[in-house]
């Protein structure tokens, strides 16, 4: 029996909930399928991002029940079978809540940080 | 759109999950390929993606088929652990079936009365029922009514615009299918042609009758057949279209017959339906047609509401339509404050007040559900006890890793399966329970279908597993608080402080609501004692009437059946174990006449509503049917045929409103006219009922010889005074009418039966609520005693060292009943308090007792103590007998 730990990003070292929305904003710049989500996540970082590449799965289907991204199987460059995942319109609304919340989480911090230097 | 995307996505998962499981494998595997490629090592690949195996079980829990499965495996377990212990499944299984059970008969009579829609009508909620408040009752009280006459209908038509959208009918529960009395009895319905249409009811085979075919004066003597009376009585024939059905001496050949799903609008279903047409007016009836009598007023109305069309509109125009109307059909009584209230079709969700039946039958469910509280407390407290000796497993659980949640889910998952199997037994018990509810409420109505349909079935389990989780949730949020260490270490017998005082609570809460059922078991109790105790002014439990009815134009004539009748009676009067045999005109408060009169300064004319009503006696009627002469004496004479002497005997009533402050014997009284000759008032007699045995005024009577002055010229009905029990005089009588006119058909009745409507609001709240008290008596008592004998297993080793220290067995024993009775005692207190502020719920429904009456309450309480102290007994006992030895070597 597994332990059922809902949190959304097992093993990550994110923040909890931003894997789900480094994937919709990598998404919202094209079809891809899960190695080049990972890749693209990875590089942009400078691999700062560095996370266990699994835990992009279950992030996947999380955001496929939700309707936020769908899913069709398609040929790579190369002629591999790979599933390429594209974001809805509710995802990319979704994507814009997430952004600002965020903003808003960093500016608070940040506001935070900055009063302490200066005491 | 991108929400059904996912939904999408979702039964995808669900529904092929083998697909959904490949798919991500082969995914994953992609990924890793590529990984390596890139990397240039596999295992360097292997190690950046983690472990591949978690992550696809992270996936698969995601989808639905995953909860599902985790569902599966947590009631697989369940199962195994419900197996494991018989015993305690049987209890809570027996506890909840008997709560469900309670409930899901209760529903299926409710549902029948005031939910379901009948069946075979189209859009039921957009037909009404009309009804009519009036304001012209005896004693001033607004009272609702579905009568109207033909006159009134012709109104309502036209405040409803579109005569298509209405239909007019009778409904007769006693119609005989011959012309004989002693035919069979059948349900018939006189309805208007656009009845059929109106309602949307179909037929199986031939068609309904048409406007053309129910046209008075011209009407056609044809029937549609209801489905079952086909079955009945051709067979199932399917050429029964053309045959005849005899109803009431007409012959109607069969037109149609209607879906089997259709049987009526009301409870009790019909056989056959006529056209309005063909109804025979009765002999009072007077002109050429009924249509035009406002004295018949014996129809009910339907109407379909259309769109555009308001209910408060039509409403407001019939009102005033039938106002008019009243002012110019009953210039002297018009009953101008009336108004016209469109109800559903469901008769008894109408404006109307509900008889004292039906209103018992709506507070069933509030019973039922305390019943199911307290069968709900039982089982949580069974479930702690459980739990308590379970720490130990859960405990191990959780140190191996189970979530708590998912602990939680797994022993609510357990309770569910409980409730879910105890709903089996329940329906059962229901299906009995049903039927004998729907016979107890409605002895008149003969049912057809079973009790229990589908939707009981729904609303068993439903309520099931309302029951299984608001059982299983309580005890499951209890097991996952203790600490790991701590109950790994102690031993499963010290329990919880806190969970012992939550499972005496319970106990508390039963006992409570188990008072509050027995407060109202004798509340009704009581309330059917004294209502049985009324003196009517009849000994009624000595008391047969009976009389002989004629097939139409087979009746003697009135001499020869006045002088056969006497004959009759005055052979009975010789036989052993009856007293005496008097006549009357009709049986006591089963009907009514009136008769104009005048006297010296008054007249029955200045008696607004409540008329005096005549009944034509004999001499010796007084006396067989015990009336008290108050002042002067009975009339003179013998009814021999004689010509009957002019005197009268009033009641009280009537000589006090008459001659107040008179002497009312030797008063004339003048009937018909003012001219007509004096007929005397030689004796005044006691008030007796006439409507019911809670009359709150008294009705204005008076007697006059057989064959005097009354309209009816013979006395038609017998009464016999009896020593013994009535069959023997029931038996002889019936014997001694057939045998005189063998043509006619006896019928006789005890009084005892005629009343038995009128107790009967009484009789069934005392029989439910003490059927539902004792059920519930019996829980509580298992409550109290499983809460006591588990502390007292859980005290052994303390009993081991206070009887090894020279403790006193007495007090002991005294202890261990004393914390039965506590608990009780606690209960009674807040059961007390429940039963003040439910009271009011059925305060209505009683009579001549409160319902915060002290010495019932107090009865309640002082018999659960006493269940208590039984409960508390038999661990008591046990308490006492612990061997210190063995308990204190056991530890």
């Amino acid at each position: 029996m597994s332990p059922s730990d809902s949190s959304p990003t097992p093993k990550s070292g994110l923040l909890p909930g931003t894997l789900d929305m480094l994937v919709l904003r990598t998404l919202s710049l094209g079809s891809l399928h899960g190695y080049a989500v990972a890749q693209h996540i990875e590089r942009s970082s400078d691999g700062a991002l560095r996370v266990e590449q699994g835990s992009l799965y279950p992030a996947l289907e999380r955001l496929q029940n939700g309707g936020l991204i769908s899913s069709k199987w398609g040929k790579t460059s190369t002629g591999r079978r790979a599933r390429f995942y594209t974001i809805t319109a509710r995802g990319e609304k979704q994507l814009g809540r997430e952004i600002s919340a965020f903003d808003n989480l960093l500016l608070a911090i940040s506001r935070v940080l900055g009063r302490a230097t200066e005491a | 759109m991108s929400r059904l995307l996912g939904l999408r996505h979702r039964l995808r998962a669900l529904l092929f999950p083998r697909a959904h499981a490949r798919d991500v494998a082969e995914e994953m595997r992609f990924h890793m390929e590529l990984d390596a490629m890139h990397q240039g090592d596999a295992k360097e690949a292997a190690l950046h993606f983690g472990n591949r195996t978690y992550y696809q079980e992270e996936v698969r829990r995601m989808t639905w088929y995953g909860a599902f499965d985790a569902a599966r495996q947590d009631a697989r377990f369940a199962w195994r652990s419900i197996l494991r212990n018989p015993g305690f499944t049987a209890m809570v299984v027996l506890t909840l079936a008997l709560g469900i059970g309670v409930n899901a008969a209760s529903f299926a009579v409710l549902d029948l009365l005031f939910l379901r829609n009948p069946g075979g009508v189209e859009q039921p909620e957009t037909l009404r029922r009309v009804h009519i408040e009036h304001f012209n009752s005896g004693d001033g009280i607004p009272f609702f009514s579905q009568a109207l006459n033909h006159p009134m209908y012709r109104e309502l038509v036209a405040a409803v615009g579109d005569s298509t959208k209405t239909a007019l009918f009778t409904a007769d529960n006693a119609l005989r299918m011959g012309r004989h009395p002693r035919d069979p009895r059948i349900r018939g319905v006189y309805a208007s042609a656009n009845y059929f249409p109106l309602l949307g009811a179909r037929t199986s085979l031939g068609r309904t009758y048409t406007n053309d075919e129910d046209r008075l004066g011209s009407g056609v003597a044809v029937a549609v057949i209801s489905d079952r009376f086909r079955q009945s009585h051709f067979g199932g024939d399917s050429s029964v279209i053309g045959q005849t059905v005899n109803v009431e001496g007409t012959s109607f050949r069969v037109i149609g017959v209607l879906d089997p799903a259709f049987g009526g609008i009301d409870l009790q279903s019909s056989d056959v339906w006529m056209p309005l047409a063909m109804i025979s007016a009765p002999s009072w009836v007077k002109g050429p047609w009924w249509n035009e009598s406002i004295n018949m007023t014996r129809f009910q109305m339907l109407y379909r509401l259309d769109d555009g069309m308001s209910d408060g509109l039509i409403a407001l125009r019939a009102t005033q339509r039938l106002r008019a109307l009243q002012r110019a059909s009953r210039p002297k009584r018009p009953d101008t404050l009336m108004n016209v209230i469109p109800g559903p079709l469901h008769e008894w969700r109408g404006p109307a007040k509900l008889g004292g039946d039906l209103l018992i039958a709506s507070r069933l469910s509030g019973v039922a559900l305390i019943v199911m509280l307290i069968a709900c407390a039982n089982v949580i407290n069974l479930l702690l006890a459980r739990a308590v000796r379970r720490r130990h497993e859960f405990s191990i659980r959780l140190a191996l890793g189970m979530s708590r949640s998912r602990l939680v889910r797994l022993l609510a998952t357990e309770t569910l399966l409980l409730a879910v199997i105890a709903a089996v037994p329940a329906l059962l018990a229901a299906s009995w329970g049903g039927s004998v509810l729907r016979a107890l409420l409605l002895p008149q109505v003969e049912f057809h279908e079973a009790a229990v349909g589908v939707r009981v079935v729904a609303f068993a389990f439903g309520i099931a597993v309302a029951a299984g989780l608001l059982a299983g949730i309580v005890p499951a949020l209890q097991s996952h608080r203790p600490d790991l260490a701590g109950a790994l270490k102690a031993s499963p017998r010290s329990g919880g402080a806190h969970r012992s005082r939550l499972r005496r609570g319970l106990v508390v809460t039963q006992a409570a609501l188990t008072l509050m059922l027995l407060t109202g078991s004798g509340l009704f109790v009581r309330s059917l004692r004294n209502v049985q105790s009324i003196d009517i002014g009849f000994d009624s439990n000595r008391l047969v009437f009976g009389t002989t009815r004629f097939a139409k134009g087979e009746a003697p004539p009135p001499a020869v059946f006045d002088a056969g009748m006497r004959d009759v009676g005055s052979r009975l009067e010789a036989r052993a174990g009856i007293e005496s045999v008097a006549r009357t005109s009709f049986e006591p408060m089963q009907g009514l006449m009136w008769l104009d009169f005048f006297t010296a300064r008054d007249s029955s004319g200045s008696f607004e509503h409540s008329t005096p009503t005549i009944s034509n006696v004999s001499p010796n009627f007084f006396a067989t049917v015990g009336m008290r002469l108050i002042r002067g004496q009975t009339f003179s004479g013998r009814d021999d045929g004689s010509s009957p002497p002019h005197e009268v005997v009033v009641n009280d009533a009537l000589a006090t409103r008459l001659w107040p402050g008179a002497e009312a014997i030797g008063q004339c009284m003048h009937f018909r006219t003012r001219e007509s000759p004096c007929h005397r008032v030689v004796g005044v007699v006691e008030n007796a009922r006439q409507n019911g045995v809670i009359e709150e005024i008294a009705a204005y009577q008076f007697y006059v010889p057989v064959g005097l002055a009354a309209q009816q010229p013979v006395s038609s009905t017998l009464v016999l005074r009896v020593a013994g029990p009535t069959d023997a005089a029931t038996t002889a009588m019936r014997a001694a009418l057939r045998e005189l006119f063998p043509a006619g058909e006896p019928t006789i009745h005890t009084m005892t039966e005629n009343l038995e409507p009128e107790y009967r609001p009484w009789r069934l709240g005392a029989t439910l609520f003490t059927a539902v008290g004792g059920l519930a008596l019996v829980v509580a008592l298992i409550g109290i005693y499983s809460t006591v004998s588990y502390g007292v297993a859980q005290r052994t080793h303390e009993f081991g060292v206070r009887i090894a220290l020279g403790a006193q067995l007495t007090d002991l024993v005294r202890q261990v009943i004393g914390e039965g009775v506590r608990m009780v005692v606690a209960g009674i207190v807040v059961g007390v308090l429940l039963a003040l502020a439910a009271g009011q719920l059925i305060a209505t429904l009683l009579y001549g007792v409160d319902a915060r009456d002290p010495v019932t309450m107090a009865s309640a309480a002082l018999l659960m103590l006493c269940v208590a102290v039984i409960a508390a007994i038999v661990p008591a006992w046990r308490a006492s007998r612990v061997d210190p030895v063995s308990a204190l070597r056991a530890e």
